[in-house]
């Protein structure tokens, strides 16, 4: 288990410079006079573009551009962001904790609510539960991301106030920049409670509502209809049946013997959408105005801003890896029969 | 089967439907037994014939789209079927234990026996933990599970079918029920472990005196087990007698040539003889006797009509060839 662990994470390296090899190459195929044009404010200044290209040897061989920039990256210095106006590990640092706190509570969301409508789905197939489970499944999967964001923004915020977008408050900004709030952990929701401000704590909660909700909706549904499935599938399954002539409850029967089965392509599911929120939330960060990740990536994306670009890839690389990696490690928790061997 | 005995387990008029597309398709057509106690009964037909669908209509177990459509279970008096939800749980794993026939699907595969076997004795006593898990260890140690307590943490995957089974019997026999439901048990077993099986579950029975019904196509299964066969044919019983009896005198067609398939020491045959044709497909035999289509000694009667079970000095038989 160990080794396996160890393997994997040797292996990290490897998957991170096959991905950023790609992207840099990628990004060659633009003219080294794009690339230079980001750096250009003002277009008197187009006279300068040369100087750039020189500067940052942007016409160089493509192996060694991506050399110096691995060289660098090695030491901990993925470059500068022209988009982000500050270091790529820093806007990382500053944006990535906000991203792993939506994601979170997203998936905690998504994995409780698809995990209990699937299993009373399956439990009363065919009853009035089911067919309310399977039409909100259904109507989860047929609303697009950006409509039901902006009609919850809509309601939530325009009319009853409740739930504002953005990442917090003014007022919280304050108080998380003043000296007497500590940052622990960079998760605002956890160092406010190591703070124990606890009105920070609902403020930051509050912002994240709605795009939480927004996100889950989608995996919500699929959740829903592979547990029911799942879950239907284990039913009938032989040992159920032993179960049942054992005498065991009704409940003991669902959800210590089949549900503790069926969960397992649940654990599935539910790594691949954490995987995909991290990388992915840009839509709703937008429409929610929500300080995250996704949308450095994408206007280092649009900006050409290729430091940014390569960082934000490097960085959702390794963690695609570990995401997996801790779905495999949850494999072997619950499956007894799944051992990680050599 | 002697009267004056006690009855633990009876069985009336039992019939079972199942429901598909096309509709409703009666598998069991009015089964009648008794079980003595410390009897047992053994169940025997070929495939499809309803002996397992009866299996699990005893305790109510039928799979979804199963039906009890009519008849009466019951338990030392009392209707089974009458019963509320939570007095069925009680009854099930504790007073009436079944085993069934696959031991590789019919355990949990992700928790350690240990658990399966402790929660069904905690399900039906008021006990600790720690004592049912030393009675899971002494059951194991019972049904022949070497090194027990250590191997209470291991999971199913790590035992091989034999082992399974008696971890099966184990787990129907914890609370010492007094009727034992045994659902071809030996079928997926190869044939020494089979021998042993059949001997562990011969022995608990006569030690614990409880009754059983062994359900099985088996028939030298039911030479060594017996007390009393039932022979079940497109979910009609055709005979019924003690064990002696029926292997000394069969009267049925099909009991008869049950036992001419046996394969003898005495008999010399290039080929083992078998009943010509199929059973039958549920559902589908309306008129007559279920088994006249295959039936050597069959007349135009038999295919008009389904005779009656009738019965002489404890040998209940269903053929009009019988007077």
């Amino acid at each position: 288990m160990l080794r396996y662990v160890l393997r994997r994470i040797l292996l990290l390296p490897l998957v991170a410079l096959g991905v950023t090899f790609l992207l840099f190459f990628l990004t060659q195929r633009l003219s080294p006079e794009m690339r230079a044009s980001l750096y250009i404010k003002d277009p008197r200044q187009m006279g300068a573009l040369e100087e750039v290209i020189q500067k940052y040897g942007l016409r160089d061989n493509v192996f060694k551009q991506y050399g110096r920039w691995l060289g660098s990256a090695l030491q901990g210095d993925l470059g500068y962001s022209q988009s982000a106006n500050m270091p790529v590990s820093q806007a990382i640092k500053e944006y990535l904790p906000a991203t792993i706190q939506l994601a979170v509570v997203t998936i905690v969301l998504v994995v409780f609510f698809g995990v209990w409508f699937g299993t009373v789905s399956a439990v009363k197939k065919d009853k009035w539960q089911d067919v309310c489970a399977r039409m909100i499944s259904v109507g989860g999967f047929s609303l697009p991301i950006f409509v039901l964001g902006l009609l919850l923004l809509m309601f939530f915020y325009g009319q009853l106030g409740w739930f504002p977008p953005g990442g917090y408050s003014i007022s919280t900004d304050v108080v998380i920049h003043s000296p007497a709030f500590h940052s622990y952990t960079g998760f605002l929701l956890i160092d406010a409670l190591l703070n124990g401000n606890l009105a920070v704590f609902w403020d930051v909660l509050r912002h994240l509502i709605l795009p939480a909700v927004t996100l889950c909706i989608g995996s919500f549904a699929l959740m829903v209809r592979v547990m029911r499935s799942s879950m239907l599938e284990e039913l009938g399954k032989d040992y159920v049946r032993t179960a049942r002539a054992k005498g065991l409850p009704e409940g003991a029967v669902v959800y210590r013997h089949a549900g503790k089965n069926a969960i397992i392509p649940v654990i599935t599911l539910a790594s691949i959408q954490f995987i995909r929120l991290l990388g992915g939330t840009v839509i709703v960060e937008t429409i929610f105005d929500y300080p995250g990740i996704g949308r450095f990536g994408v206007t280092a994306a649009q900006q050409l801003d290729i430091a940014g670009i390569m960082g934000f890839s490097l960085m959702v690389a390794v963690l695609f890896v570990l995401g997996n990696l801790l779905s495999d490690v949850l494999y072997t928790a619950v499956d007894p029969r799944i051992k990680i061997s050599e | 089967m002697n009267a004056c005995q006690d009855i633990v387990l009876s069985v009336e008029d039992l019939r079972v439907s199942f429901c598909n597309e096309e509709g409703k398709t009666e598998v069991l057509h009015g089964l009648s037994y008794q079980l003595p106690k410390g009897k047992v009964l053994a169940v025997v037909g070929e495939s499809g014939c309803g002996k397992t669908v009866h299996a699990l209509s005893l305790l109510k177990l039928l799979p979804p789209g199963g039906e009890i459509t009519s008849g009466n279970v019951s338990y030392k008096g009392e209707n089974i079927f009458a019963l509320s939800a939570e007095e069925l749980r009680k009854l099930r794993g504790s007073r009436i234990s079944m085993i069934f026939q696959d031991p590789m699907t019919s355990l949990n595969p992700i928790r350690t026996i240990g658990s399966q076997l402790t929660e069904t004795i905690l399900a039906h006593k008021a006990c600790s933990k720690l004592q049912a898990t030393a009675r899971a260890v002494r059951l194991l140690k019972k049904v022949g599970i070497e090194n027990a307590r250590k191997r209470l943490n291991e999971y199913p995957f790590q035992f091989s079918g034999g082992q399974r089974q008696r971890i099966m019997i184990a787990m129907a026999l914890c609370l010492n029920p007094d009727v034992l439901i045994a659902d071809e048990p030996t079928t997926a077993l190869d044939v020494t472990i089979q021998a042993q099986i059949l001997k562990l579950i011969k022995d608990l029975q006569r030690q614990s005196g409880m009754s059983a019904v062994f359900i099985t196509h088996n028939l030298a299964i039911v030479a060594d087990v017996a007390d009393e066969v039932l022979v079940l044919y497109g979910g009609y019983c055709v005979e019924q007698a003690p064990v002696q009896t029926l292997f000394a005198r069969p009267l049925h067609p099909y009991t008869q040539g049950l036992l001419h398939s046996l394969v003898s020491l005495k008999r010399k045959e290039e080929h083992l003889p078998a009943i010509e044709g199929y059973p039958p497909v549920p559902g589908s035999c309306l008129s007559g006797c279920p088994f006249a289509p295959r039936c050597p000694q069959a007349t135009p009667k038999c295919r008009e009509a389904l005779p009656a079970l009738q019965e002489k000095h404890g040998h209940k038989v269903r053929c009009w060839l019988v007077k």
